[in-house]
């Protein structure tokens, strides 16, 4: 038996705790981190609420105009967009809680449903990620040769461009024409789009971690072990080396969503990412931008939602990384 | 990995904090090289647009960028009055003598060039460069080409490819200067295009390519000196044009314009507001526009530096006639019933005029009428018929009916396209927009393969006569690709009409008519007409805004026309 860090009192390890009751322990005691995730978790409570706001607060949805229309604001009949076309800003009421945009619509609508195309792409994207990533890395770590070659070939061109600068140019080219890939046929402005534009271009920042630990972890004697009792390599690799990078992937989950978040809003905010009249943050910033210097709302407000779920995702998975460090782990060997 | 962690969260601080950096517009401001204008000193001017025209070449510029500096550089043989309003449609003799005396069928044009004339570079100008003028247009397939091809021999020009052949239906004589032009049908719009900048005269040995760089000598007020694209260009006094060397074109009064690409319309306003440029050519950005107008507009509390100009240019969307639901007339009247007019115009920042009528005000055929409470589809200044068009709607069983919404993503089209789609909606279609790339939009729409069903478009009117407009409706200019009739009208009685009327040179005479059939259009509902395009002069404090800035209703701002305030 492994006994804990000397330099870490764990008295839980005495009693043989498992590596993730040990993390699940210290992620409880880590305060800010906590906080951190309640943050993240209240933001997507929100976004899912969005029809119950559209319909029963603000009774309105997120693609409807009004132009034309007028609001009461302290008992004053009011252009939601002026005749400059300068939009209103908050009312602190039902209607146009956060104020309007350019086209009249609703703003804290559109933020809601926009955040949920946000963090929906953003979790899709990670998790297309990870799977994409843990396929690769796990194929070219463990069976190396050929096959590593290859992989490593892929990864190293896909790492070589920006990741900005790779997603828009994917992001523009299948905005258009949409993808077609035998019966898989995705329309240019679905949500898919970008999702799977995300997902390709991190699969790299996720392989080669990957890879690394099952190259390590294949010359282990309980991987030994499972190949001279006739276990087959795929079967290796998913009972025997899969669990072992499983740490790995759970701390690579709310940071690899925060990113795919950041760079959703970046590529929508370049017009390559989520299409009209789809509501994202960064189209909902990109919209704004044009009337900066008198109505700052527009890119003000969701710009403070992506800086809040970025952040609070960023120091949960700070964490969730500090739980998990492997070094005060009980192992308990056969 | 952890170091992206981070820097993921510090970049969307610095997303949200980079967006009220973007106001203040860049260190690399536009030039404020501007000075001079006392005695014996030389006066100059800095002003800025957007982007780079899409040509400094008479025989291929195709936009107002272009064409407004080339007016000051070029003239061709017939040109217009230098004067506002309605007379500044006029035509008067440019390079010729006199307006062109045409035959009795309509087919022949006589002009003689006038005697003595030079380029800016000091070559004498022949009768025979008419001929390679032509030629460059139709050679280089220049957007105005098609303007061209009804002079006999045109075609045959074309299908040779020597670019040195003759051009059968035009005849000079360099010693007498006179030009004889021969056309294949009788084309009533024909003096305007003569007028158009496409037929600018430039020397015989201009070379048979895009002389952007180097753009070729003209007969003006102004001389290109410099042009660098995507930077900058600079326009100069022309040593050979003096005042009187063509009767009607004044001489230059500023002698330096120097134009820079600033691509940044929120930078432009500021500084013209600020005095470190001397005019913008674009709009200014929305957000500075209520500033501007409460200080410098018509009832500004500071000294007026800037106005509001209609054009003559529409808007509108186009209903396909070929593909559902818009083969359905109860349809395009209901959406013709129901589009939000007034609601779209905010979306222009105030620089749209809601309107009812095709041909726009200025326009001989225009009907004011439709305007002023004679719309058959109701006040354009007022709130719409909703309630009307959704039971048109219903009433043709076009309800929930699938309806792609097409526009470009220059602004502020896409914002255009996404109400117009909500308020097809609320009509009870299920429409979608649908936003493309500005480069490739009017190839996507105009190919019938896309089947596009409805979708943003304008027209700002190339000469003030109504076949310009006409020629979008008529049902002979149908092409499988490049259609520029996207609502794919082919009425037997516009298209009959447009043909008599077209052949007639005497345009007043068959107003009444183009009035017709312009109310004739609108009734039918092929089209959703919604407004009028303003264009906006704001200048710095410098120029002598109340007394040298007329508005060409061709052209719009006439630099050559601009003075300096202590001049």
């Amino acid at each position: 038996m492994v006994g804990p860090h000397p330099e870490e009192a764990e008295p839980a390890a005495r009693a043989g705790l498992g590596p993730w009751r040990l993390t699940s322990r210290r992620l409880r005691r880590d305060k800010g981190a906590l906080a951190a995730g309640a943050v993240f978790v209240l933001l997507v409570a929100a976004c899912l609420a969005a029809p119950l706001w559209a319909n029963h607060v603000a009774e309105t949805t997120p693609e409807e105009n009004h132009l034309s229309d007028q609001v009461t604001i302290d008992g004053k009949r009011t252009d939601v967009v002026d005749m400059l076309g300068k939009p209103i800003g908050p009312t602190w009421s039902g209607h146009f809680f956060l104020g309007a945009d350019s086209n009249g619509r609703d703003i804290m609508v559109r933020l809601l449903y926009g955040g949920r195309n946000s963090l929906l792409i953003g979790l899709a994207a990670a998790l297309g990620t990870i799977l994409l990533g843990l396929l690769v890395g796990l194929v070219a770590g463990y069976y190396r040769g050929r096959s590593d070659s290859v992989i490593r070939w892929a990864m190293d061109v896909i790492w070589a461009f920006p990741v900005v600068l790779l997603g828009v140019a994917l992001g523009v080219a299948l905005a258009l024409g949409g993808l077609s890939i035998g019966p898989v046929d995705i329309a240019g402005d679905s949500l898919a789009i970008p999702t799977l534009i995300i997902a390709v271009v991190y699969v790299p920042y996720m392989a080669r971690p990957v890879r690394g630990q099952a190259l390590a972890l294949r010359e282990r004697e309980f991987v030994e072990a499972a190949r001279a009792q006739g276990m087959g390599s795929l079967r290796i690799v998913f009972t025997e080396i899969l669990p072992n990078v499983a740490s790995t992937l759970v701390v690579f989950l709310p940071l690899l969503v925060a990113n795919a978040i950041l760079l959703e809003a970046s590529l929508s905010f370049l017009g390559a990412g989520v299409q009209p009249p789809n509501a994202s943050w960064g189209t909902m910033i990109a919209e704004g931008v044009d009337r900066i210097a008198t109505a700052p709302h527009l890119t003000i407000v969701p710009g403070v939602m992506l800086v809040l779920s970025v952040l609070s995702l960023n120091v949960f998975g700070e964490g969730v990384r500090d739980a998990l460090d492997p070094r005060a782990r009980v192992r308990i060997e056969h | 990995m952890k170091r992206l962690c981070v820097l993921a969260a510090v970049l969307g601080i610095a997303a949200v904090a980079s967006t009220g950096l973007v106001a203040c517009g860049d260190s690399d401001s536009s030039s404020s090289g501007s000075g001079g204008g006392g005695a014996g000193e030389p006066s100059s001017v800095t002003i800025a647009q957007a982007s780079q025209p899409d040509y400094l070449d008479p025989a291929l510029s195709y936009t107002i960028h272009g064409w407004e500096p080339m007016w000051t550089v070029y003239t061709p043989l017939i040109t217009y009055q230098r004067e506002e309003g309605e007379a500044g449609s006029e035509l008067m003799p440019g390079l010729a003598e006199a307006l062109p005396e045409v035959s009795a069928d309509g087919k022949t044009y006589e002009l003689t060039l006038r005697k003595g004339l030079k380029y800016s570079d000091g070559t004498p100008v022949k009768a025979s460069d008419f001929e390679h003028t032509i030629k460059r247009v139709l050679n280089l397939e220049s957007g105005g080409a098609s303007y061209y091809e009804v002079i006999k021999g045109a075609d045959a020009y074309l299908s040779g490819g020597n670019p040195d052949a003759d051009i059968s239906g035009i005849e000079t004589n360099d010693k007498t200067g006179e030009i004889t032009i021969e056309l294949t049908a009788p084309e009533g719009a024909f003096s305007y295009v003569l007028a158009m900048n496409f037929a600018s005269l430039v020397p015989g040995d201009t070379p048979f390519e895009n002389m952007t760089k180097d753009p070729p000598p003209g007969v003006g007020a102004y001389e290109f000196t410099k042009s660098v694209p995507n930077r900058e260009f600079v326009l100069e006094r022309n040593p050979n044009f003096d005042e009187g060397t063509i009767p009607g074109i004044p001489a230059a009064k500023i002698d330096t314009i120097k134009t820079v690409i600033q691509p940044s319309v929120p930078q432009e306003t500021q500084d013209v507001i600020n005095n470190e440029l001397d005019f913008m050519e674009e709009v200014p950005a929305a957000d500075f526009v209520a500033e501007i107008l409460e200080r410098f507009g018509p009832e500004g509390s500071e000294e007026q530096r800037y106005k509001e100009f209609t054009t003559l240019s529409t808007y509108y969307f186009f209903l396909n006639t070929k593909v559902p639901p818009f083969d359905d007339p109860k349809v395009r009247e209901a959406v013709n019933l129901g589009v939000d007019k007034p609601g779209l115009a905010r979306l222009f920042a105030g620089t749209l005029e809601p309107g009812c009528s095709f041909l726009p005000p200025g326009m001989p055929g225009y009907s004011e009428s439709l305007d002023s409470g004679g719309c058959p589809w109701g006040d354009p200044n007022e709130a719409p018929d909703l309630e009307r068009a959704k039971q048109l709607i219903k009433e043709a069983g076009a309800e929930g009916a699938k309806v792609t919404v097409w526009g470009d993503n220059v602004d502020p089209t896409p914002k255009v396209t996404q109400a117009f789609a909500d308020q097809l909606n609320q009509m009870g279609l299920d429409a979608e927009p649908k936003i493309l790339d500005g480069g490739v939009y009017f190839q996507t729409i105009g190919n019938e393969s896309t089947e596009a069903q409805t979708g943003f478009l304008n027209w700002f009117g190339d000469f003030p006569h109504p076949s310009n407009f006409f020629f979008l409706m008529n049902g002979e200019t149908i092409q499988p690709t490049n259609n520029q009739n996207m609502s794919n009208v082919d009425d037997p009685h516009i298209n009959k009409e447009i043909d008599e009327l077209g052949e007639e040179p005497d345009l007043p005479k068959v107003a009444d008519r183009w009035e017709d059939l312009n109310e004739y259009l609108v009734e039918k509902a092929y089209i959703v007409p919604y407004g009028y395009r303003k264009l906006t002069t704001f200048m710095s404090e410098r120029m002598n805004f109340e007394d040298c800035t007329p508005i060409s209703p061709i052209i719009y701002n006439d630099y050559s026309q601009w003075c300096l305030k202590d001049e």
